[in-house]
């Protein structure tokens, strides 16, 4: 396990920075705004690897660099700036940093660094074998997922009286670190409010994540013929409703075709207008890879954007493959 | 042997009343709200723990509609709200936080709790029947009172910390 912090003001910088990264790390990654969150975060955890930006307020870069010198931090760091003036990379290789990459980073550069330095040793340990995602099985749960919406969305059509799109689910297995950035490309300048809800049956256990975008309501309102105004009060119950109906309705649409059934937990409000980030910073080192399903829904007409994402933990993968294995017999 | 063959039946049915019996005792009892209603909103089932908190016997509600008995909720949100359990089968939630309760009970700790009333949690859950459709619907309801105080207290704490912080950091 290797645990990156990428600290940077901009939100577009964090993002570009962690696409970066090696596809396959193993580990986490997290994000700072700037240097004192950076170093609140070395304190209060394992940071292997930070990811430097120098120009940012309340603790620059330097700043950073110093304080992680005074308290003997020992976090290896890597520069990422903008500011490419050599004094600059004097200055910070005076200061303790192993590394200088110049903005806009690129994948193979970011890499490359982190080679040089034997920082994805640790990381490069074979662990992936055990866990691929067979073509055949990624294509089982495709359909079945596929399927299921197909159920969905037609029931779903005849509740609201719109013509729901039908998105096609993406299925893989997915790290933390993926997490993140898969939720990230949802924050963009938008503030989103999220629902999870726990599932489990047979064997088969995980966990619905529900993200709308806040610009959504006003239309979820219309569509659930709600006439009231839109506060915050009516946005949560809004967000329960759509949350119970895209929720049951995709799990029962597998369950069916598993033969199976799965009982839901109370739906738990992850938060209202936090960015997305913040909604899932709370629980992020209880896993290491799970089964993600990906579904983003769109109506026809309307400017809801949601996400569902469907995530299965570890040991439920051998149950589901046998019950998928069972259904691909037929 | 044919006497008790018809022993052996009579005492296999008497074992099904009985265990019938502790069943429904079980429903009474439960510390959770059961209530079962059809599509009409008429009550059909009324457990002990709804009996105790809303001080109505079964006998009351019976076969009459929850707005008759409860006037404060709406027929128009509870249409939309179990619509699609039953047309569509699946659970629908309501959270404390979105609704601190759907029936206003009392606080089950009257002397040592500050809660004004009884926060809950409501799950609409749907019975199909024999024929193989959903004309009634199981609603429970849970005392969340005790996650609701805590939760309180503690955005009130971080509320009251940030303003020490703010007054240190003049």
């Amino acid at each position: 396990m290797l645990s990156v912090l990428i600290c940077d003001d901009s939100l577009v910088a964090r993002k570009q920075v962690a696409k970066c990264l090696p596809q396959d790390l193993e580990g986490s990654v997290n994000f700072a705004k700037h240097g004192a969150e950076a170093i609140t975060a070395i304190l209060d955890g394992q940071v292997d690897i930070l990811l430097l930006d120098l120009n940012m307020p309340v603790l620059d870069g330097y700043g950073t660099l110093k304080q992680i010198q005074e308290l003997e931090l020992g976090t290896k760091t890597i520069v990422v700036s903008g500011d490419i003036q050599s004094e600059a990379k004097e200055r910070v290789s005076a200061l303790g940093a192993i590394d200088f990459i110049q903005k806009p980073v690129n994948s193979e550069e970011l890499i490359a660094s982190l080679h040089k330095h034997k920082l994805l040793d640790a990381a490069e340990t074979p662990q992936n074998s055990e866990l691929n995602l067979d073509e055949l099985v990624r294509d089982c749960y495709q359909e079945v997922v596929n399927v299921a919406m197909g159920q969905a969305g037609s029931h779903l059509s005849k509740i609201m009286d719109v013509f729901v799109k039908l998105p096609i689910p993406n299925v893989s297995l997915i790290e933390v670190s993926e997490l993140h950035m898969m939720l990230s490309d949802l924050d963009e300048a938008d503030r989103t409010s999220g629902v999870c809800q726990g599932f489990l049956g047979d064997g088969i256990s995980g966990e619905a994540l529900l993200m709308v975008t806040d610009s959504s309501f006003k239309d979820v309102a219309k569509i659930l013929r709600i006439t009231d105004e839109v506060d915050d009060q009516l946005q949560l119950e809004l967000l329960m409703d759509l949350a119970s109906l895209l929720i049951g309705t995709c799990l029962s649409g597998i369950a069916n075709q598993l033969d199976m059934h799965f009982r839901q937990g109370h739906p738990v409000v992850l938060g209202q207008h936090q960015s997305v980030q913040e909604l899932i910073a709370l629980n992020k080192n209880a896993w290491k890879k799970t089964l993600a399903i990906e579904v983003s829904y769109g109506l026809d007409g309307y400017d809801i954007r949601c996400d569902l994402i469907l995530l299965f933990t570890e040991e439920s993968m051998d149950m589901m493959n046998a019950k998928l294995a069972h259904l691909m017999d037929e | 042997m044919q006497s008790s063959n018809l022993d052996q039946s009579s005492k296999e049915a008497l074992d099904e009343l009985l265990e019938f019996h502790w069943m429904m005792d079980m429903i009474q009892t439960v510390d959770v709200g059961i209530v079962v209603f059809n599509r009409q909103f008429e009550i059909k089932v009324w457990n002990g723990f709804m009996e105790a908190h809303s001080g109505l016997l079964p006998s009351d509600v019976r076969d009459k509609s929850i707005f008759s008995l409860f006037p404060d909720i709406q027929l128009k949100w509870l249409e939309a709200k179990t619509r699609p359990v039953f047309d569509l089968r699946t659970r629908a939630f309501i959270t404390w936080e979105q609704r601190p309760y759907l029936f206003k009970f009392r606080n089950y700790r009257p002397i040592t709790s500050n809660a004004p009333y009884m926060y809950q949690n409501v799950v609409f859950s749907p019975l199909v029947s024999a024929t193989g459709t959903v004309d009634n619907i199981c609603m429970m309801v849970y005392d969340m009172t005790d996650a609701a105080s805590a939760k309180k207290q503690l955005l009130s704490l971080q509320v009251k910390q940030n303003e020490m912080n703010e007054i240190a950091s003049k």
